[in-house]
């Protein structure tokens, strides 16, 4: 747990419901994502918990409610308009540029923090040095540096869900969301996850969806439970866990381990 | 791979400028081979980099087909301005078509290129007041140098030749630049290029205006090669025909398309001289190029310079490598 956490709210949102079509797949959430704080989304499989990351990256409009990012509402900006605030995500589903080298999607991730510079058609890609250091950086952390010249399709599964997560650290985010960082990850894998968001929370909001009870009670914050869409249960991990509605709405899908 | 490097694909561009009179008798089929080059170049941008099915490449080079007729038959305006002018009318144009089309996706788009094909090919034929209609723009002047007119196709040849090498080089910077990366990140994953911050819609019309200007730059060389600004340059026919092109020559490097506009035009001229039905023939060297060559022509000589020199993917981290990494485990 983090005790630089600190009284002032990151993300809020008011409200926000997202449909589609008809199915009503989130409805009337409020959250208040302390700065710098460890927060993680829990609940059922279809509970809603990455329609309301989409929700929250602009990937999808939200159908009501409100978005607000250090104060300032962005419920109607674009998913790109966001990156350049401060938010940035990986995906339940890894997401890369599978031909092209771990290096370059980093410079791509970076980059993408100030895309009009990328319009510039007689610049090279690596006269941005901010960038460049920026992959270097990241390389070192996610300890791919070994990697950083082989296509990202060619990694094993714990590397590209590692450069997954990377993805949005490039970005240099305020608030860094990220979709079961640890699905489908061996032992060793995840311990390493674990320790990479823990180390996260020194200079960014942590949002995280994830199913391993483990590490969502060893290193949140705080804890919000969706079901159904809704928002069941909020607390800090040991008061979510205890919660009588909470274990029912995991029946039979009981809270160890690794439920994906 | 050494042969895809800029630098190489500058000299292959150069040596085919020099060696095309060594081996064509026709200075008129050498300077369509380097026009053509230059469209379906700008057609590879689209289609290779960015991943965009375009059947609108032929309202870009009739644009520019035009531009030269009326400028250059009802103006006093010198070549040296009109090109600059088809480039820039080339731009507007294919921000205009490749804004709308690419506001939606996968088959739709590619349909709405279509239709923006029909729509424009049908407002050249009802302007004839502009275009000529049926006839086109007859005695399109070639340019003049020295206060000569480049009569000879040879000259004209040279003349074509130095455009050629300066867009291409231009093509190559661009196709390089943070620009070019960030259309292939485009291609390769459109969502995820969004997720990390780019508006791929603006970049995309970026890449349909640089086609479209580059494309219409070369309609308007044609027009001066040949002596007419034809409606068939307009018609979907032309689309269709740059994007056979573009397809065998491959789209894995821009000389890639160089290969695919010789490959057509000179089996275009040699068939159709032997036997009036060459189309059919044309038909099953696309079959073959669909099924057993989809890199094209390009992805062959790839693979040819591959086994030369052995140059199979190295593997960059050994096994033993893989051993010490943690991560590498539970795999
Ligand atoms: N594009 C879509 N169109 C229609 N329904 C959708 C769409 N995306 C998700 N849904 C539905 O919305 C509900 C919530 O889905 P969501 O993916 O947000 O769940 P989740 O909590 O992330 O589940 P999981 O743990 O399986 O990842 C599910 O019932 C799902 O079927
Ligand atoms: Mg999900």
């Amino acid at each position: 747990m983090t005790q630089t956490a600190s009284t002032t709210d990151a993300l809020v949102t008011k409200g926000l419901g997202v449909s589609y079509n008809k199915f009503v797949a989130l409805a009337d959430v409020d959250l208040n994502i302390r700065e710098n704080s460890v927060h993680s989304i829990i609940g059922p499989n279809g509970a809603g918990k990455t329609t309301l990351f989409h929700a929250l990256t602009g990937r999808v409009r939200p159908s009501s409610g409100k978005i607000t990012l250090g104060g300032r509402d962005i419920t109607n900006l674009s998913d790109n308009e966001r990156v350049r605030r401060g938010i940035a995500r990986s995906f339940q589903v890894t997401s890369l540029f599978p031909d092209l080298s771990v290096h370059e999607n980093l410079r791509l991730a970076a980059q993408g923090r100030t895309p009009w510079q990328a319009l510039a058609m007689w610049r090279r890609a690596e006269s941005n040095h901010e960038a460049m250091a920026t992959v270097d950086e990241m390389l070192a952390r996610l300890s791919l540096t070994r990697v950083a010249t082989r296509a990202a399709g060619e990694l094993a599964h714990g590397q590209q869900r590692r450069l997954e997560v990377g993805m949005a650290m490039a970005a240099r985010p305020r608030v860094i969301l990220m979709d079961e960082p640890t699905s489908g990850m061996g032992i060793d894998d995840i311990e390493t996850m674990k320790d990479l968001i823990q180390g996260l929370a020194s200079d960014h909001t942590v949002l995280f969806i994830e199913h391993n009870m483990g590490i969502v009670m060893n290193i949140s914050d705080t804890v919000t439970v969706l079901r159904l869409g809704r928002k069941l249960v909020e607390g800090p991990p040991a008061m979510v866990r205890d919660d009588p509605e909470v274990k029912k709405a995991y029946l039979g899908n009981m809270i160890t381990g690794d439920i994906a | 791979m050494l042969i895809n490097k800029p630098f190489f694909q500058f000299g292959l561009v150069v040596l085919t400028v020099l060696a095309l009179p060594f081996f064509l008798r026709s200075g008129i089929m050498a300077s369509e081979i380097l026009i053509y080059g230059m469209v379906v170049a700008a057609s590879n941008l689209l289609l290779g980099y960015t991943g965009l099915l375009s059947f609108g490449q032929g309202i870009f080079f009739g644009t520019g087909s035009y531009l030269a007729g009326i400028v250059l038959t009802r103006t006093g305006v010198p070549v040296g301005l009109m090109l600059p002018m088809a480039a820039v009318l080339g731009t507007v144009i294919a921000t205009l078509v490749g804004g709308l089309s690419i506001r939606r996706q996968g088959v739709y788009f590619v349909m709405l290129t279509l239709a923006f094909s029909q729509l424009f090919y049908f407002l050249a034929y009802t302007f004839s007041d502009l275009t000529g209609g049926d006839n086109g723009l007859l005695d399109v002047p070639r340019p003049m140098l020295n206060g000569e007119q480049l009569v000879d196709p040879w000259s004209y040849y040279a003349y074509v030749g130095v455009c050629f090498v300066l867009v291409f080089a231009a093509m190559l910077l661009v196709t390089q630049s943070t620009f070019g990366r960030t259309l292939i990140a485009v291609r390769e994953n459109e969502e995820r290029a969004a997720a990390i911050g780019f508006p791929v819609r603006v970049f995309k019309i970026a890449a349909f205006a640089i086609s479209g200007a580059v494309t219409a730059f070369a309609g308007a060389l044609h027009a001066m090669l040949i002596g007419v600004a034809p409606l068939s340059s307009i018609e979907y026919h032309t689309s269709e025909i740059i994007l056979v092109m573009t397809i065998i020559g491959g789209s894995s490097s821009l000389y890639a398309s160089v290969l695919g506009a010789s490959f057509y035009l000179l089996m275009a001229d040699t068939l159709s001289s032997i036997w009036p039905r060459w189309l059919l023939l044309l038909g099953l060297v696309l079959v073959v190029v669909a099924l057993f060559l989809q890199k094209g022509l390009w992805g062959l000589v790839e693979k040819i310079y591959a086994l030369l020199t052995h140059n199979r993917i190295p593997p960059e981290v050994e096994p033993s490598d893989l051993g010490t990494d943690t991560t590498a485990k539970g795999e």
